[in-house]
């Protein structure tokens, strides 16, 4: 009301003073004691750090969506309820898919007040992360990313929702021989192929050293490497070709999993289907969009969104009328996760102290997430020991957005599998 | 060693390498003519991948058939920012004209993300899948025709350079600018048609590419930096060399992937380089030096 006068009267003097006391009083009252108390603030600032442009724009792009479908689910619920509902306000950052950029981006956001990121889907990014969030003492939930060696030095700030690679290999190696059983079919030759990024050549190695490790009853005949954001990959499939392997498992990303697709079709590549040990590439709306019959039957081992989840049913449902097309995957989901997970451990906390909320974190124990696998529990090295992965297959199905199926574990299934799968030029593409 | 596997290589190789050479070539006729090097000029090739893919999705004209609406959309492209741009700063030191055009790739390139944006792209073109087969060799039908088409504009635009009166005169600037501004030629026009014709190539390198790879915005730095090797390989200002020099770092680099990790394939074409400029500083087939 005495703002109001102000504005049409003009500002003279007694008004103001009038108006200050007014001010300066209210501050006294309320205001000043209760931020000297510590005391809830209106917003929390969550950096969220994604690689938006650069060679993965598809996967960024879902997982920035991902971190705001959250934020945006509890500002609606009320905020954080033990804060006063104080609101969830992300701080939207772009690693461009460089470690370099990550850091600096992290860094900003650490400066603008950011009680705690949250990112960043590449293991190489994430390791100068999670440098950067030790040294600053700032929790760093990691959302995606999959290497072994971030949380393996055991920085007590570092908390992990995603599956580590090792949880990948066991059930790689689980799924696999559950398949060779059930179909009854003959594996020898394995060649295997990755993109030769952080996360790429981690996850490659991973694979061969776990079949070497185990002693599994596979030759890897072949292993290719090739740069991230390759264009051409018609000289390393005609060497896949030469190795003649039953199986190829690829640890690929969105535009090379299209490349080397067309070219096994070129090329006629012989094989009894494709698994990859767990990698992108082989499930986004885009590529099963571009390459409508030619995705059919690749199965990846990756962790999933549990479609019988009543939370996914919820959440997809948003995500979809949000985005039309697209749907929560594992990226987008765990991204979603992400930063339920930090609102959790905020309720709990009571407080934006980076203290508090390392130690609430660490209790966590979040059953309301939409993935598959059991409630998020962090273990000492701050990784989640109930990450789990499912076997996902691109199915035959009228409508794009339902191809994509969860086929094992068997208990959270949308379909049987199909394996060995039908040669690629054998599908009238 | 595998006889089949080395055979399948050299050939994908050298049919990529007239796709390469057809690059390249464009980059050589702009330095040839006007002494500037063109590092916008991946970023515009990729702007024309995404040209094609949108005459493609929303008129339904497969690129073989918008090649030439593509190249022609290039070249007035290529027109205009010689005469806007290029053509200020001939004669500035070589570092301010690096900057300018270094400066139009970005603005190529980030002028892509904003209308396209950033995913990886391939939609289904008739003939992107088929591919030939003669007894264990693999016939890839896309390669074969960007590499028949390729060869082909590029046997076009040097009959185009030797045969009539602009192409005379585009030579004839190359040779002498001074000269060619005493006989009376509009020398600004001749270098925007050269400017032009450079982008209008590497517009059509770009459509004929669309079949065999995902496109993407920012994926034409290495696209200027490859033809940038070829163009030293082959002589700066040479339009065979380009050509030539193109088919050997297509086959270089299909057949290193035999010896090398593919992560290092760009190695085998940074090595040759390396080897040109000591050896042969000139180019395969360059003159003057």
């Amino acid at each position: 009301m005495e703002n109001k006068k102000m504005e049409v009267s003009g500002i003279n003097r007694r008004n103001f003073l009038k108006t200050s006391a007014a001010l300066g009083a209210a501050a006294t009252i309320s205001g000043f004691p209760a931020v000297l108390r510590g005391a809830a603030p209106k917003e929390i600032l969550i950096g969220s750090i994604q690689p938006v442009t650069g060679p993965l724009p598809d996967i960024g792009i879902a997982m920035q969506r991902g971190n705001k479908l959250a934020a945006d689910e509890i500002n609606a619920r009320g905020g954080i309820k033990s804060m006063g509902g104080a609101k969830l306000k992300l701080l939207l950052g772009d690693c461009e898919a460089k470690e370099d950029v990550g850091r600096t981006v992290a860094e900003r956001q650490i400066k603008e007040g950011a009680v705690c990121l949250v990112g960043p889907f590449l293991s190489g990014v994430a390791m100068a992360i999670a440098t950067l969030a030790e040294q600053r003492n700032v929790p760093f939930v990691i959302d995606v990313a999959a290497l072994d060696a971030i949380t393996a030095k055991g920085y007590k700030n570092v908390f992990r929702c995603f599956a580590k690679t090792e949880f990948f290999m066991t059930s790689m190696a689980r799924y696999l021989d559950l398949i060779i059983k059930e179909k009854k079919v003959t594996i020898k030759r394995i060649a295997v192929t990755n993109a030769g990024d952080a996360f790429g050549r981690g996850q490659g190695a991973a694979f061969i050293k776990y079949v070497k490790d185990k002693k599994l009853p596979f030759e890897i005949v072949e292993h290719i490497e090739y740069p991230l954001g390759v264009k051409d990959l018609s000289a390393e499939v005609a060497k896949l070709k030469a190795a003649k392997p039953d199986l190829l498992c690829p640890v690929a990303r969105p535009g090379d999993a299209k490349l080397l697709i067309r070219e096994m079709y070129k090329q006629r590549l012989e094989l009894l289907g494709i698994i990859s040990p767990g990698s992108p590439g082989w499930y986004e709306p885009e590529f099963v969009k571009d390459m409508d019959k030619l995705a059919y039957y690749v199965l990846d081992n990756v962790p999933w969104v549990n479609p019988k989840s009543p939370k996914f049913q919820e959440a997809n449902a948003r995500f979809e009328k949000l985005y039309p097309g697209k749907y929560l995957d594992t990226n987008s989901g765990y991204a979603y996760t992400g930063v339920l997970v930090i609102a959790d451990a905020l309720e709990r906390a009571k407080s934006t102290d980076p203290a508090a909320l390392r130690e609430a974190l660490r209790k966590t124990n979040f059953k309301d997430h939409p993935m598959v696998g059991g409630p998020v529990i962090f273990d000492e090295k701050g990784d989640n020991i109930n990450a789990a992965t499912a076997m996902v297959q691109v199915l035959p199905d009228p409508n794009m957005d339902d191809r994509v199926k969860v086929v094992l574990p068997k208990e959270a299934a949308q379909a049987p599998y199909v394996f060995p799968w039908k040669q690629l030029w054998e599908r009238g593409a | 060693m595998n006889t089949d596997l080395v055979l399948q290589l050299a050939l994908q190789g050298f049919l990529m390498g007239g796709v390469y050479g057809l690059i390249a070539l464009g980059l050589s006729l702009i330095f040839g003519v006007m002494r500037v090097i063109n590092f916008a000029h991946g970023e515009m090739m990729v702007f024309a991948m995404f040209l094609t893919i949108t005459l493609l999705l929303f008129l339904g004209l497969d690129p073989y058939i918008s090649l030439p609406i593509c190249a022609a959309v290039m070249f007035g492209i290529g027109y205009l920012v010689q005469r806007v741009f290029v053509n200020r700063i001939l004669d500035l030191p070589e570092a301010m004209q690096v900057l300018v055009l270094v400066g139009m790739g970005i603005i190529f390139e980030n002028g892509t993300l904003m209308i396209w944006g950033g995913s990886d792209i391939s939609p289904k073109t008739s003939l992107a899948l088929s591919a030939i087969r003669l007894g264990s060799l693999t016939i890839d039908v896309p390669r074969l025709i960007a590499f028949v088409l390729a060869i082909l504009i590029t046997l076009i635009v040097m009959i185009f350079l030797k045969k009539t009166t602009t192409g005379k005169a585009i030579r004839a600037a190359a040779d002498n600018r001074f000269g060619a501004l005493i006989i009376g030629t509009n020398i600004n026009r001749i270098y925007g048609i050269c400017f032009g014709i450079g982008a209008a190539c590497v517009g059509a390198a770009g459509t004929l590419l669309v079949p065999l790879m995902p496109a993407k915005a920012t994926m034409g730095a290495p696209y200027t930096m490859i033809s940038f090797v070829i163009v030293i390989l082959g002589g700066m200002g040479s339009l065979i060399g380009a050509l030539v020099g193109g088919l050997i770092i297509g086959v270089a680099e299909s057949l290193g992937t035999v010896f090398l990790p593919s992560s290092m394939k760009q190695v085998v074409s940074f090595t040759i380089m390396v080897i040109i400029l000591l050896f042969r500083p000139q180019g395969l087939f360059g003159g003057r030096g």
